[in-house]
């Protein structure tokens, strides 16, 4: 693809970063592209960073340095153009708890230029889109958490924002309205909205996610698609097997050189395994030895958690390695 | 839409939200009625010299307070976030919020005024000067709650940080003493004061006279007032929300 054609597919770019706060640095040459219609996850554990990223591509805070563009603009040079294309969902649910839920939608229709039969038909729009038809005339501070939440979210689709940001859409919420919520992203992106997602829900992100970047300590540690980030961990697989005997940990890892680790758990052997051929082959060696035999026998690849967790304990390490 | 629409909803929708209520209303009428009443009962002549310093003081506290605890309040629910979210300047914003405030002064003062010409046959020698020291004290006095809530995150820090210059304001301002009447080291304080020449509007209002001189003087130097106050405010909000 020629680079024109790939700079129009690009909604945000972000390039070279950086951010301090005193001599906390909080952003450290931070890099990534988000492409346009789909989901960009931006992973890492508390206090990496991802906040003071979306507050600056938000226009919430001032970089030191660096380049960032949002649908070509930057936000810190043309505010007013940039605002009026983004959608924010912030962590927390924070519409006019004394306004009620209509008015709402109908006053950020205001602030965003719609007129007032646009913000009135929105504003149902929305409200039946959330299912929240019923509480249309109840105050933003009476409804539940989980109604706040999708509230909040139309409320960011109030002025049908190119690009979402979407901080801990589901956190505080119950299993039934966090799956829901996740159907109504979907919704989102099909209708082509690009939308940059911060979780700590792993599972959430590889659900939704195509593109993932892994921030750790103000530096992206891992950037790609969600296919790629688990194949560069390593390819560790998680293996359960059941033996017909019994035997100790260190028999089974001392004959098993491809077997990184082993927990007993519910009858079953929990084994971390590299090459899970490899290790196939060892453990049935392992089993004739013993004269034991293998009863049952399960593999699953590795999650983005997995890869997740391998990469933070690879930016622990001094040599910065991945994997087990 | 243009940024002065918004601007307008914002007010529009503060004052649905936050000035309308019957607690702050009665706040911003209960405490000047009941100061002027105790200085009537005491001496009938002479509480038309103080009147108009004490509808400029309710101005000064009614509207710095209002406009700081806005925003302070919103501040802590998040809300502010959502104005700074959207497609506004800094200077709609603040536009906004000081014209809510505005408003919220200016009605009350205008009660607590028709109060005391209808009760305490107060006159009104020249309302449209008496109305524009409402609208230019009303308009400074929002600009400097706006500049002391966006440099503190709670509300009693506000107050307190207003309370260093509001109660100094009140002793060198003319509230209770004319400028005239002042020991001379104070008087280069008073004409430093906004509020000295917002009173001063108010009383060439009421009784028709002034001491500081033709009425295009205290006029000129509260319309210079307001747009320091006003080009002051807006950076000072953008620097605030953005650091």
């Amino acid at each position: 693809m020629r680079q024109a054609d790939q700079e129009t597919q690009v909604a945000v770019r972000v390039r070279d970063l950086n951010k301090s706060y005193g001599t906390l640095v909080a952003l450290d040459g931070v890099s990534f592209d988000v492409s346009k219609a789909r989901v960009f996850a931006y992973l890492g554990p508390n206090g990496a960073g991802k906040t003071t990223t979306i507050n600056i591509l938000c226009g919430l805070l001032e970089r030191d340095g660096g380049e960032v563009s949002i649908l070509g603009r930057d936000v810190a040079r043309d505010p007013v153009f940039v605002k009026s294309r983004i959608g924010v969902v912030t962590e927390n649910s924070n519409l006019y708890p004394e306004l009620h839920c209509r008015r709402n939608l109908e006053y950020l229709g205001e602030l965003y230029g719609l007129s007032g039969a646009e913000r009135r038909n929105r504003a149902e729009e929305l409200l039946c889109g959330f299912e929240l038809t019923e509480k249309a005339d109840a105050p933003f501070g009476s409804l539940s958490r989980g109604m706040k939440r999708r509230l909040t979210i139309g409320a960011s689709l109030v002025h049908r924002p190119e690009v979402l940001f979407l901080d801990e859409p589901t956190t505080g919420l119950d299993v039934p309205s966090a799956k829901a919520l996740r159907r109504l992203v979907r919704k989102i992106v099909d209708d082509g909205t690009t939308v940059l997602l911060t979780t700590h829900n792993l599972f959430e992100a590889e659900e939704l996610a195509y593109d993932v970047a892994v921030l750790v300590g103000g530096r992206i540690v891992a950037r790609g698609s969600v296919d790629e980030i688990k194949r560069r961990v390593g390819g560790a697989r998680s293996v359960a097997v059941r033996f017909s005997g019994t035997f100790q940990e260190d028999a089974l890892t001392s004959a098993c050189p491809a077997v990184k680790s082993a927990k007993p758990q519910d009858g079953y052997w929990r084994l971390d395994v590299v090459d899970l051929h490899e290790a196939l082959g060892q453990l049935i060696a392992f089993c004739r030895q013993r004269g034991c035999r293998i009863e049952d026998v399960g593999s699953k690849e590795p999650t983005l958690e997995d890869a997740f967790v391998s990469l933070l304990a690879g930016a622990a390490r001094p040599d910065g390695r991945n994997g087990p | 839409m243009s940024q002065i629409a918004r601007a307008l909803a914002i007010s529009r929708k503060d004052i649905e939200s936050y000035y309308g209520k019957p607690p702050l209303v009665t706040w911003g009428l209960l405490f000047p009625a009941v100061l002027i009443l105790a200085v009537y009962i005491k001496d009938r002549a002479g509480y038309l010299a103080v009147a108009p310093g004490i509808i400029g003081m309710t101005l000064l506290f009614g509207n710095t307070s209002m406009a700081a605890i806005v925003i302070t309040f919103e501040k802590r629910t998040g809300t502010l976030e959502r104005l700074l979210l959207a497609p506004l300047s800094a200077r709609t914003i603040v536009l906004g919020k000081a014209l809510s405030a505005a408003v919220y002064g200016i009605a009350t003062s205008l009660v607590l005024t028709l109060g005391f010409v209808v009760f305490l046959d107060m006159p009104l020698a020249r309302p449209g000067v008496f109305t524009a020291g409402l609208v230019l004290g009303a308009g400074i006095f929002s600009f400097l709650g706006i500049v002391a809530s966006v440099l503190v995150k709670e509300v009693f820090e506000a107050m307190t940080l207003m309370n260093f210059f509001r109660f100094p304001l009140l002793f060198a301002s003319g509230v209770f003493v004319p400028v005239a009447g002042m020991p001379w080291w104070i008087k280069p304080v008073a004409y430093l004061s906004p509020l000295t020449h917002v009173v001063e509007l108010l009383r060439i209002g009421v009784q028709g006279e002034s001491s500081l001189g033709p009425v295009w003087v205290p006029a000129s130097i509260a319309i210079f007032f307001l747009l320091v106050a006003g080009v002051v405010t807006v950076p000072s909000f953008r620097r605030c929300a953005t650091r």
